[in-house]
């Protein structure tokens, strides 16, 4: 693939500073950002479920 | 299967819970904004992350496999499987990121035992 289209964006990541309230996140989770069974990070309207493999 | 999934304390792959977010998870071929989501699009949304992750990851050591699911159960969608060459690369990785962020949303990293893909299955 062309790379001219990478270096005309940004990386995703570290895209919002921890603490900062995004689209799609709880304010009242924003701050939590620990490496936890959390719904964190989960489809926005899906029930939490621990994160599984296969 | 019961989802009560063995979480082992170190492993050579790493799970990267629901972290690929198709932009037109809520309505098909439409995105987030209304705006028209074509199968081009969507590739290259999908190509930008694979870069995005590949690149961060590479940063840790050398990666074995790296899959996302395309999956619709709730517990599987989006998840990114990132499997390194030894533990402690993949440990490193877990270390780096967690606690950050990727386009708005935290990232949540756990090991993982999927060691082969080819057998990977609910047991």
């Amino acid at each position: 693939r062309s790379r001219d289209r990478k270096s005309k964006r940004a990386s995703g990541f570290d895209m919002a500073p921890p603490g900062a309230v995004v689209p799609g996140m709880l304010p009242s989770t924003a701050m939590n950002t620990s490496n936890s069974q959390s719904p964190l990070g989960q489809v926005a309207g899906m029930v939490p479920t621990v994160p599984g493999v296969f | 299967c019961s989802r009560l999934h063995n979480r082992p304390t170190i492993s050579p792959t790493l799970l990267l819970s629901n972290m690929y977010q198709r932009p037109d998870m809520a309505t098909p071929g439409i995105d987030l904004h209304g705006q028209n989501m074509t199968p081009g699009k969507l590739q290259d949304h999908f190509e930008d992350f694979y870069e995005d992750l590949f690149e961060e990851l590479n940063k840790y050591g050398e990666l074995e496999s790296l899959n996302v699911c395309d999956n619709l159960a709730d517990h599987m969608v989006g998840n990114v499987y990132a499997q390194f060459r030894e533990e402690e690369q993949a440990a490193a990785a877990l270390q780096a990121l967690s606690g950050r962020f990727y386009a708005g949303r935290p990232i949540i990293v756990d090991f993982s035992p999927v060691t082969d893909f080819r057998e990977a299955t609910c047991r």
